[in-house]
């Protein structure tokens, strides 16, 4: 272990640094190592169950499933490709994400700022919260027809309620003090939302955007499954039709991998949008 | 306005009374503070200090009389008025130098001269070196070291603190202590100092008010003359600590 120390405005800041032998004991410790370690048992438990029987299996082997990926990739699915399909699917995600959190957040924050707001519109989110977004998919192809809006729409709805509900929280657990001040400055009501309301609410905001863009992502996937004619609702539903489940388990797989670069990337937004919570080594 | 032109003080009091409903919290307090003077106010557990200190701030209207300043009465938007509160209250999202200039900004203190009196600033109460670091970052001491330099930095007409260092151990109070006295002394604020620890009233202080239980007066004013640094050894500080403790025990 090495040591070192310094002083920074009168403090004394005390670095460590600890070096660990590598064991067999630590090893079966380290965090990396078992996340290697689950994934192989996941994949091997999954090429066995696949690769049992004679052949017939509902479920193919991991790397069938890689092979039908590659073949989705170069050969057109109800004139797509698989990539053609993610970007439809994701595109909906987008536009129905973005719409929902242009509305909700500043819904959400105007609802903690204003009790009048809160009074008469609250009872209204209270109403719609609990509603499954999937419910409104038979009144949204009512009301839209079979095309993009009401896939959109869904993904809205999907989306719009934990915007709202996670900014309204932000608001409401800011600390008065942080408000007294910007009063005692004399700060304007404007001075208030604008320093205090609005950075004190992000890191709420923000993990509200990684609740809606998740829900985003289910709703649109079960808007095509029961409507569409592209994305990747659309492969899993043609897969089970044609008894394909190489198709079936390649639509999945891309889910997941499109999800995980979309809770990524909104973990990187968070970071940018509250840098303030981005630790720095040595304090 | 009921000011009266020939006063010399730069704060006046003036019947300042404070009642919630039926009960009286402040009743009619009166007493003034001289340009550059810092007064520390002591009281028993329970009296009213931090009614008394929102009122101040006008943070909490008050039921009847004023604070005037220069005659004028207090207004946070024309005066400076700075608060350094109990807890901590950094900014979160802002760093160490931003949370700093904070109060000069909402004063719209021009850009070149609000970048000099940070540097100065920073470099009077040693915050320089973690000027870029966000309030998670830095320890309690820090934090309020940051409430206190923001609130010199925007040359208050009048500071308020409402017992900024109580939740700090004896050795950083006694730093702390020091700084604040070092920070009144060379920019020559105008301090109003809330403890209910006697000692450093008597350290920190030229005068200190003694309020009485709820309904809260001004029970007695003490000048503290000693020279500085004070000891708190010196046998005129213990006896000064000694009286005031016996003004808050007289209840």
């Amino acid at each position: 272990m090495s040591k070192s120390t310094h002083d920074v405005s009168n403090e004394v800041v005390v670095r460590t640094i600890v070096r660990k032998r590598l064991t067999l004991r630590s090893l079966v410790r380290e965090e990396k190592f078992l996340y290697v370690v689950s994934l192989v048992v996941f994949f091997t438990i999954w090429h066995l169950a696949a690769t049992r029987g004679n052949g017939d299996s509902a479920l193919v082997t991991p790397w069938a499933t890689l092979q039908g990926l590659y073949d989705m990739m170069s050969s057109p699915l109800g004139g797509e490709t698989l990539v053609g399909h993610t970007w439809n699917s994701l595109r909906r995600v987008l536009i129905g994400f973005s719409i929902a959190v242009c509305f909700g957040i500043p819904l959400g924050l105007l609802l903690g700022i204003s009790e009048t707001a809160s009074a008469i519109l609250r009872p209204l989110v209270d109403v719609f919260r609990p509603m499954p977004p999937l419910a409104w998919i038979s009144l949204s192809i009512l009301w839209f027809g079979i095309g993009e809006e009401p896939k959109i729409f869904i993904i809205f709805l999907a989306s719009f309620i934990p915007s709202v509900l996670n900014a309204y929280n932000g608001v409401r657990l800011i600390e008065p003090e942080l408000y007294d001040v910007v009063r005692v400055m004399g700060g304007s009501r404007w001075d208030e939302i604008k320093q205090v309301v609005v950075p004190a609410s992000m890191p709420a905001i923000s993990a509200g955007l990684q609740l809606s863009i998740t829900s985003a992502w289910m709703g649109v996937l079960a808007a095509e499954l029961v409507s569409s004619n592209s994305g990747l609702g659309y492969i899993i539903i043609l897969g089970m039709q044609n008894s394909d489940p190489q198709m079936v388990l390649g639509g999945m797989v891309m889910i997941a991998a499109v999800a995980w670069v979309l809770t990524a990337s909104m973990e990187k937004i968070d970071m940018m949008l509250c840098p303030w919570r981005r630790e720095i080594k040595g304090l | 306005m009921e000011q009266s032109a020939a006063s010399n003080a730069k704060i006046e009091v003036r019947n300042l009374t404070k009642k919630f409903g039926d009960l009286l919290v402040l009743d009619r307090i009166n007493f003034n503070i001289k340009k550059g003077e810092l007064v520390a106010i002591v009281g028993p557990t329970g009296c009213g200090k931090t009614t008394f200190l929102n009122c101040m701030s006008k943070l909490t209207d008050t039921t009847d009389g004023d604070i005037f300043i220069d005659g004028v009465p207090a207004d946070p938007v024309k005066h400076n008025l700075a608060f350094v509160f109990q807890e901590p209250t950094a900014l979160p999202w802002r760093t160490v130098a931003q949370n700093v200039v904070y109060g000069m900004e909402v004063k719209g203190v021009p850009e070149k001269e609000r970048a000099e009196r940070l540097e100065y600033i920073l470099n009077l109460v040693g915050l320089k070196d973690t000027a870029d670091l966000y309030p998670n970052q830095v320890s309690a001491s820090m934090m309020q070291r940051i409430a206190v330099a923001r609130a010199f930095a925007v040359n208050p007409d009048l500071l308020l603190m409402d017992e900024p260092y109580g939740q700090l151990d004896v050795k950083l109070r006694f730093y702390l202590e020091d700084e604040l006295v070092k920070l009144w002394q060379t920019l020559n604020s105008t301090v109003l100092f809330i403890t209910h620890n006697i000692e450093e009233a008597v350290y920190v202080a030229e005068r200190i008010l003694v309020l009485t239980p709820k309904p809260t007066k001004v029970r007695a004013e003490v000048i503290v003359d000693l020279p500085r640094p004070r000891n708190f050894l010196d046998p005129r500080f213990v006896e000064i600590r000694r009286q005031v403790t016996e003004l808050i025990r007289w209840w």
